[in-house]
C-alpha cells in the first residue's frame, strides 16, 4: 500500500481514491479526483493552472528546495527490519514534518513582507470611495472623518402617545 | 486414428437447405445474362454448364457426407458396436445408402437432359430443359430429407461421444449400479462425472485420465448393469457391455459390501458370474467398495463365500496371463471412496498389473524381435575376482540418513494447518521464518502509513544523524528569525475600520440582491414599484435607511405619508398620527402575523394519494409540473389568472407612430 501523487495537483492519492491512467508509451498518471483527470484530459498544463502545486512551486508561492525533502526519497531496496530503526524512523516523521511546516510558514511571511504597505493603502481607498454608501454626503460635509455617521435616535411624541394608550 | 475425427465430420445441412445452397451457388457462379439473339451452340453450352455445374456440386456434397461418416465395418470394433448400440447399424446403413442411391440418380438425371440440351433449337426450349433437370435433381434431394435430418442427428451425437482410445492402456470400471464407480473415477482422475444417489446416474460412457509410472492411463467410467438376460439390457446397458466386450483393458468390479446401493452380495455375485465370459484374458480386480459402512471382515459366512468365489475367479485370469499364482494381493482390494482409503492402493495395483500383462504380450509378439536389437545393456566382463562395491562418501550418507529422518519426522506447514482448526479458520504465520537481528521482532507490525507519508519512503540507515544535523540548522534559524516588523503608522483606526467593514458589508448585500434578483428574473412579475406587493417600500422602511446614514428621516416620512393618504386625512389631523399610526401599524402588524403563520408539517404536494386521480406520484409530479409551466408566463406578466387580459396601454405609442428604419409603415 503506499500513498501516491496525482499528477495534475501534486496531492496525495490514498487507496481507494481517484484514477489511474496507463498511457500507450506505458507511462502511469495517477489523479486524485475527476476534477484533475478532467483537466488532464483537456490538456491542461498543471503549471499554468493556478490551483495546483506545480503552480505554486513554479511561481515562487511555495517553498521549492528544502533539506526536509530529501528525507523523503522512494527507496527501491527494503532495509531489514530493525526495531530502533522503525522507531526512530517514526518519530523522526513527525519532528521532520514540523520542521518542514515550520519553514513554509517563514516563507510565507517572507514573501508577505513588504505587503502591508500596499494593503493599507488599498483599504484608505476603498474606504474613501466607499464611504458614500454608509454615510450621505451632507453628513459627510458637516463631519468630514471617514466613520460611521451618528444614528440620531428620534423619541417621536407618537410614541409617547402610544405608551400612554398602552397604560390605559 | 479414424476414430477421433467423429468430431471433424462436416455438418449435413436439410433437404431444403441444402437445396438453396446448390441452386444459389449455381446462380452465382455460373453466368446468368443470355439473350435470344445468341448464337444456338452459346445458347445450348450456356444451360449445359448450368446442368452440369449443380451435378457436379450435388455429386461432391453428397460424397463428401458419404465418405466422411465412417463405415462401421472399418473401424475398430468397439466402436462399431457402439455406434451399432447407439443408432442401430440398419438405420445408419440405409441413410447413407439412400445417399449414395440419390447421388447417383442425380448423376444420371444431368447425363440425360445434357444430352438432349444438345439438340435444344430455341432459347426457350433450352431454358425448360435446364429448369427441368434442375427441378429433378432438387426433387431427388427433398426426397432426401429424412436421412439428412437423421444423419445430422447422429453426427451431432457422435462428436459428443467421449474419446476413447481402443488401443492404450485402459481401466475399465464396472459394476451395479451406485456401488461407486464415478466417485472412484473422480478421486483418481480430473473427470467430473455426476454422482447421484440415484441408480443409472451415469447414462453413458465417461473417459478420464490418469498417470502411473510416467505413463497415461484411460479410465472409462461406465453405467450401472444390472443382472438381466442378454436381450432385455437396454442401451445404456449395452454401451458398457461393448466396452467390457471389446476393449481390451484391466477391469475392476466393483462391489458394494455394505449392501447401501440397493443391491445385495449374492445379486452382485449373480451378476458377476453371468458377465465373467466378458472377462477372458483381462486382468480382473474385484475391488469391495464402501469399507467405511462395512467393512470386509465384518462380512456374514455367506456373503464371505460369494466374494471368496469371484476371487477365485479373478486368481483364474491372474494365473491365465501366467503370472505369480500365489498373488492373491492385487485381485481383492478393499476401499472406501468416502475416507480415500485405498484408493491409491487400487489404482495402483490395476494399473501395475495392466502394464505387466501388456509388457507380457508384448514380449511375446513378433515385433519384439525388430525392437530387440535395440535394447542392449552392455555388462564390462570381470578382469579379476576382486570385489568392487560402489563408493559412496560417508557426508553423503549420513546426509542420505538424516534426510530421511526428516522426512519423518518434519512436521509440514498443512499438518500445522490442520491442527489449528482448517483452512479457513488458521492462517500461516508468514513472518515465521524471517532473519532479523533479534528473534522478538518477529512479529512486530510496522505501519505503512503515517500522517500522510508513506513510512517505506524515510527508512534510511542514517536517519538519526541527518535528523540532528537538521535539528541543528533549526536551531541556527530560529536564532535569526528578529526581524522588524514593517510598522507603518497608517494603519486605519477602530472607527474606520468598522466604517470599511460596513461598507464592504453593503456591498457584499448589493451583490447578493442583484444576483437573487438576476436568478428569479425568469419567474418573478415585472411590476411598477406602486403594485409592489411585498410592502417593502414603505415609509418606515425609508426612514430607518436615512437614519443609517446620518440624515434626520422625520421631515422625508411625513412628507411620505402626507402624499400617500390623501386629502381626507389632512383635513383632521388633530386626531393625530397616534391612532392612524396605530391602525396603520395593527393593519400591518397583523398581515405579517397572517403571513407568518406557518403549518405543521402538512402532505408534501408530489406525495402520491390513492384514489386521488393520479396514477402513481411520477404521474403526478408530472402534473404538477405541466401546471407550475402554464402559470409561469402569467406570473411573469403579473396577471392574477387566465382571465386576466387587461391591456394597460390599449395604444402604445410606440407601435403606432413614427418612421422605421427598415420595412414599411402601411400596415400598423
Amino acid at each position: 500500500m503506499r500513498l501516491e501523487k496525482c499528477w495534475f495537483c501534486s496531492s496525495t492519492v490514498y487507496p481507494g481514491h481517484g484514477i489511474q491512467f496507463v498511457r500507450n508509451d506505458a507511462k502511469v498518471f495517477r489523479f486524485c479526483r475527476s476534477k484533475c483527470h478532467k483537466n488532464f484530459k483537456m490538456k491542461r498544463n498543471p503549471r499554468k493552472v493556478k490551483w495546483t502545486k506545480a503552480y505554486r512551486r513554479l511561481h515562487g508561492k511555495d517553498m521549492t528546495q528544502d533539506s526536509t525533502f530529501e528525507f523523503e526519497r522512494k527507496r527501491n531496496r527494503p532495509e531489514r527490519y530493525d526495531r530502533n530503526l522503525a522507531e526512530n524512523t517514526l518519530k523522526a516523521i513527525k519532528k521532520i514534518d514540523k520542521v518542514r511546516e515550520d519553514r513554509a510558514a517563514g516563507h510565507h511571511t517572507l514573501r508577505m513582507k513588504g505587503k502591508k504597505a500596499k494593503k493599507q493603502r488599498e483599504e484608505a481607498k476603498e474606504l474613501e470611495q466607499g464611504i458614500t454608501l454608509v454615510k450621505a454626503p451632507s453628513v459627510l460635509q458637516e463631519e468630514p472623518s471617514l466613520t460611521l455617521p451618528k444614528i440620531k435616535v428620534k423619541v417621536s411624541h407618537q410614541e409617547s402617545q402610544e405608551n400612554r394608550a398602552m397604560e390605559e | 486414428m479414424v476414430q477421433y475425427n467423429f468430431k471433424k465430420i462436416t455438418v449435413v445441412p436439410n433437404a431444403t437447405d441444402f437445396i438453396n445452397i446448390i441452386l444459389s451457388r449455381t446462380q452465382r457462379q455460373t453466368p446468368t445474362v443470355v439473350h435470344k439473339g445468341y448464337a444456338i451452340s452459346r445458347l445450348r453450352q450456356f444451360y449445359m454448364r448450368k446442368v452440369k455445374y449443380t451435378q457436379q456440386n450435388f455429386h461432391d456434397k453428397l460424397s463428401t457426407i458419404i465418405e466422411e461418416f465412417p463405415r462401421l465395418d472399418d473401424i475398430h470394433p468397439f466402436y462399431g458396436d457402439l455406434l451399432h448400440v447407439l443408432y442401430n447399424k440398419d438405420h445408419y446403413k440405409l441413410a447413407l445408402g439412400a445417399i449414395n442411391t440419390a447421388r447417383n440418380q442425380i448423376g444420371k438425371v444431368a447425363k440425360d437432359y445434357v444430352k438432349l440440351l444438345k439438340y435444344g433449337d430455341s432459347l426457350y426450349r433450352c431454358k425448360s430443359l435446364k429448369v427441368a433437370a434442375l427441378g429433378r435433381m432438387c426433387t431427388l434431394v427433398k426426397k432426401l430429407s429424412g436421412s439428412l435430418a437423421y444423419l445430422e442427428q447422429i453426427r451431432q451425437h457422435m462428436a459428443r461421444l467421449p474419446s476413447i482410445d481402443p488401443n492404450t492402456r485402459t481401466l475399465l470400471i464396472c459394476g451395479y449400479p451406485n456401488v461407486g464407480k464415478s466417485s472412484f473415477m473422480n478421486k483418481i482422475t480430473r473427470a467430473d462425472v455426476d454422482v447421484q444417489p440415484y441408480a443409472f446416474t451415469t447414462k453413458s460412457l465417461f473417459v478420464g485420465h490418469t498417470d502411473y509410472k510416467y505413463l497415461r492411463y484411460q479410465v472409462i467410467d461406465t453405467p450401472g448393469i444390472l443382472d438381466r438376460p442378454f436381450e432385455d439390457r437396454n442401451i445404456i446397458e449395452m454401451c458398457s457391455i461393448t466396452a467390457l466386450a471389446h476393449l481390451r483393458s484391466a477391469v475392476l468390479f466393483f462391489l458394494d459390501i455394505s449392501g447401501s446401493c440397493g443391491y445385495s452380495i449374492a445379486q452382485q455375485a449373480a451378476l458377476f458370474h453371468s458377465i465373467k465370459s466378458l472377462f477372458m484374458n483381462k486382468p480382473l480386480m474385484i475391488v469391495c467398495n464402501k469399507t467405511d459402512l462395512q467393512p470386509l471382515e465384518g462380512l456374514s459366512e455367506g456373503d464371505m463365500k460369494l466374494v471368496m468365489e469371484m476371487k477365485a475367479e479373478a486368481m483364474k485370469t491372474v494365473i491365465g496371463q501366467g503370472g505369480e499364482a500365489t498373488d492373491d494381493e492385487g485381485v481383492l482390494l478393499t476401499m472406501s471412496t468416502l475416507t480415500e482409503d485405498g484408493v491409491m492402493a487400487v489404482k495402483n495395483a490395476a494399473c501395475g498389473r495392466l502394464l505387466n500383462q501388456r509388457v507380457e504380450i508384448k514380449m511375446k509378439s513378433k515385433k519384439i524381435n525388430d525392437c530387440l536389437n535395440r535394447f542392449h545393456v552392455a555388462i564390462p566382463k570381470p578382469r579379476d575376482q576382486k570385489e568392487r562395491p560402489s563408493c559412496i562418501p560417508q557426508a553423503v550418507l549420513e546426509a542420505r540418513a538424516q534426510q530421511a529422518a526428516e522426512k519423518e519426522k518434519r512436521k509440514t506447514e498443512r499438518d500445522l494447518e490442520d491442527e489449528n482448526g482448517g483452512a479457513g479458520v488458521y492462517s500461516a504465520s508468514l513472518k515465521k521464518n524471517y532473519i532479523l537481528a533479534n528473534e522478538e521482532w518477529k512479529e512486530d507490525i510496522l505501519p505503512e502509513i503515517l500522517d500522510g507519508h508513506n513510512v517505506a519512503d524515510f527508512i534510511d540507515p542514517d536517519i538519526l544523524m541527518r535528523l540532528e544535523e537538521l535539528e541543528r540548522e533549526e536551531g541556527m534559524h530560529q536564532v535569526e528569525d528578529d526581524e522588524d516588523f514593517e510598522m507603518d503608522g497608517k494603519d486605519l483606526t477602530p472607527e474606520e475600520q468598522e466604517a470599511l467593514a460596513a461598507i464592504r458589508k453593503k456591498k457584499s448585500m448589493l451583490i447578493q440582491q442583484h444576483r437573487v434578483k438576476k436568478s428569479t428574473a425568469e419567474s418573478r412579475p415585472t411590476v411598477p414599484r406602486k403594485f409592489d406587493k411585498s410592502r417593502e417600500f414603505t415609509a418606515k422602511r425609508m426612514g430607518r435607511q436615512l437614519s443609517s446614514l446620518g440624515l434626520d428621516p422625520s421631515l422625508a416620512i411625513e412628507r411620505a405619508r402626507s402624499r400617500s393618504r390623501g386629502r381626507k386625512r389632512e383635513r383632521s389631523p388633530e386626531r393625530g398620527d397616534a391612532m392612524d399610526v396605530d391602525t396603520d401599524e395593527s393593519n400591518k402588524k397583523l398581515r405579517l402575523r397572517s403571513r407568518s403563520r406557518s403549518r405543521s408539517m402538512s402532505r408534501p404536494p408530489t406525495e402520491f394519494v390513492p384514489g386521488a386521480g393520479f396514477k402513481d406520484s411520477e404521474q403526478k409530479v408530472k402534473a404538477i409540473k405541466l401546471a407550475k409551466k402554464s402559470v409561469k408566463k402569467r406570473n411573469k406578466n403579473a396577471r392574477r389568472g387566465e382571465a386576466d387580459r387587461v391591456i394597460p396601454t390599449l395604444k402604445p405609442k410606440h407601435l403606432f407612430s413614427g418612421k422605421r428604419s427598415i420595412g414599411k409603415t402601411d400596415r400598423r
